[in-house]
């Protein structure tokens, strides 16, 4: 009973040390944000490393994502003959919620992951403590550009995946199911918000990005220099950050549309 | 050049540093020596401020490492290189962006000074015809050549080699010996060699002092440490598996624990 109490205490004391050296590695980070001033090409070589290179997988999944809802949605709403408003379903589908949330889980899988692993093995191979003996602060030259780069790029992708998911819809909807082209875009020109939908989804995809590469590059810069600790930082940035945005997911969501 | 006074340093509950005192002096190859886990690479990321002492000192050309500030700290540390025994190149830029990496940094020099300053600095090392290959494809040797290069961009007043004898073949172990007793003396560097490959390191070393248990157990030129009576120093340099340092790990009786029986279910 002891043991079990002293475990959850370690436990517990370890999961706060943790969370103490995660704020002050973001208060670190955001000291060196001046990076984008002083040396934006940093920046712009890492979106395009975290960004530019996940566009394949966003497109593609956009594209299903978008085709599945396709499917989905008309099945449903035939039934009741509302199959007209397919162009809406798709549309507030992704712009509110399949959007951010679904590229955020994709960056974090590939762009969050890469990020951990680049930082871990710079640390495992003595880069980063090489860098600090040069004068050189990692937290600026290293972290910081990626930093931003991650929290760019996740709306653009966002938005992105919502453009090529409707698409996806619509080859489905008027492609294969024969909905009305007129009535798809109509609808959807109709119903959708500018402020409430697509700026919704645009500011819960900036959390997301924030979040997500906050985990990974934290993750990194935290992990045992060894082969297993990088292994081991890089499960945890997928496991956390999409544990994250799920669960920030559902407190915006409470927040922009049900206001609670 | 750097002073270290009654510096204590403890991992968790492990003493590393109990009370160590040494004197660097400016313009000589000093070696610090001892066997593994004796601390010697943590003696030079607390001379270069990575690390802070729990008590005791380090003033590196008169200042106080870590009592520098942030900016101060910086400031000394252009002024130190320090040569990693991985080499810590940065993987994703060539030799020739790697050694340009710090004159990049912290100098607003145009890219055609740049790139001679970068040239004469790999010819020091004899590596100018790499310049164009990527770390992936420098054996381990050369890649401490191309390190070496780099922590000299910035034309420090001091040099810290960690280990930078280990795991290379004759030839390029001569190589690096021979660049590091150079450069010392070709450029007035101050150069401190943390190793425990003997004769490499005596064979360039002005000073020596030998470490063990967290503290300076002998110390003084390669000839007269040569001469020493000390147990310890016989052992260490002359590589005797036995002695004050025991070839055993500290166990219960041999005889006892055979013939225990393997009651301790181990």
């Amino acid at each position: 009973m002891l043991d079990s109490l002293a475990r959850l205490g370690r436990w517990g004391l370890g999961m706060f040390e943790r969370l103490g050296r995660g704020h002050l590695f973001l208060l670190s980070m955001l000291g060196g944000l001046h990076v984008l001033v002083m040396r934006p090409r940093l920046v712009i070589r890492e979106v395009y490393a975290v960004g530019v290179l996940s566009l394949l997988i966003i497109v593609v999944s956009g594209g299903f994502v978008g085709m599945v809802l396709g499917l989905q949605g008309y099945n449903t709403l035939v039934g009741f003959g509302a199959e007209q408003s397919l162009g809406t379903v798709v549309s507030l589908s992704l712009l509110r919620e399949l959007g951010p949330v679904v590229t955020a889980l994709l960056f974090a899988g590939r762009a969050g992951s890469a990020l951990t692993a680049e930082i871990g093995l710079m640390k495992s191979t003595e880069q980063l403590s090489g860098m600090e003996m040069m004068a050189v602060d990692p937290m600026r030259r290293v972290v910081a550009p990626r930093f931003l780069a991650g929290f760019f790029s996740m709306p653009l992708l966002a938005i992105i995946f919502s453009a090529v998911g409707v698409m996806g819809g619509y080859f489905v909807g008027v492609g294969l199911l024969g909905v009305d082209a007129g009535a798809f875009w109509s609808q959807m020109q109709d119903s959708v918000d500018f402020n409430e939908d697509v700026m919704n989804g645009v500011i819960k995809s900036l959390v997301f990005g924030f979040v997500v590469t906050w985990i990974a590059l934290f993750e990194g810069y935290d992990a045992t220099p060894t082969s297993e600790g990088v292994s081991r930082a890089t499960t945890r940035t997928v496991v956390h950050s999409s544990l994250a945005v799920l669960g920030l997911d559902f407190i915006l969501t409470g927040l922009m549309f049900n206001k609670f | 050049m750097i002073e270290v006074r009654d510096l204590h340093f403890a991992r968790g509950s492990r003493k590393i540093f109990d009370g160590l005192d040494l004197d660097i002096h400016a313009g000589r190859v000093t070696a610090i020596m001892g066997p593994s886990g004796t601390g010697k690479t943590t003696l030079l990321k607390l001379i270069g401020g990575q690390l802070r002492p729990q008590h005791g000192s380090i003033r590196v050309d008169g200042q106080d490492v870590h009592r520098l500030g942030r900016g101060d700290l910086y400031r000394l540390r252009r002024r130190m290189g320090m040569l990693f025994q991985s080499g810590a190149l940065l993987t994703d830029l060539s030799v020739f962006d790697n050694v340009a990496f710090p004159l990049r940094e912290h100098t607003r020099l145009p890219e055609r000074m740049i790139r001679d300053l970068v040239l004469m600095k790999l010819e020091a090392v004899g590596l100018r015809g790499a310049r164009d290959l990527m770390p992936a494809e420098l054996s381990g040797g050369m890649a401490r050549r191309v390190a070496l290069a780099r922590a000299i961009a910035l034309d420090p007043m001091m040099i810290m080699y960690d280990e930078p004898f280990t795991g290379l073949d004759p030839i390029t172990m001569g190589t690096i010996v021979t660049l590091i007793k150079r450069l010392n003396d070709a450029i007035r560097l101050t150069s401190i060699v943390v190793s425990h490959d003997v004769r490499e390191t005596l064979s360039i070393a002005d000073d020596v002092y030998l470490i063990a248990d967290g503290k300076v157990v002998e110390r003084g030129t390669p000839e007269a440490l040569a001469k020493t009576a000390s147990d310890w120093a016989n052992q260490f340099l002359q590589g005797l598996p036995d002695g004050p340092v025991p070839f055993h790990y500290p166990a219960a009786d041999y005889r006892e624990d055979l013939m225990n029986g393997g009651r301790d279910a181990r």
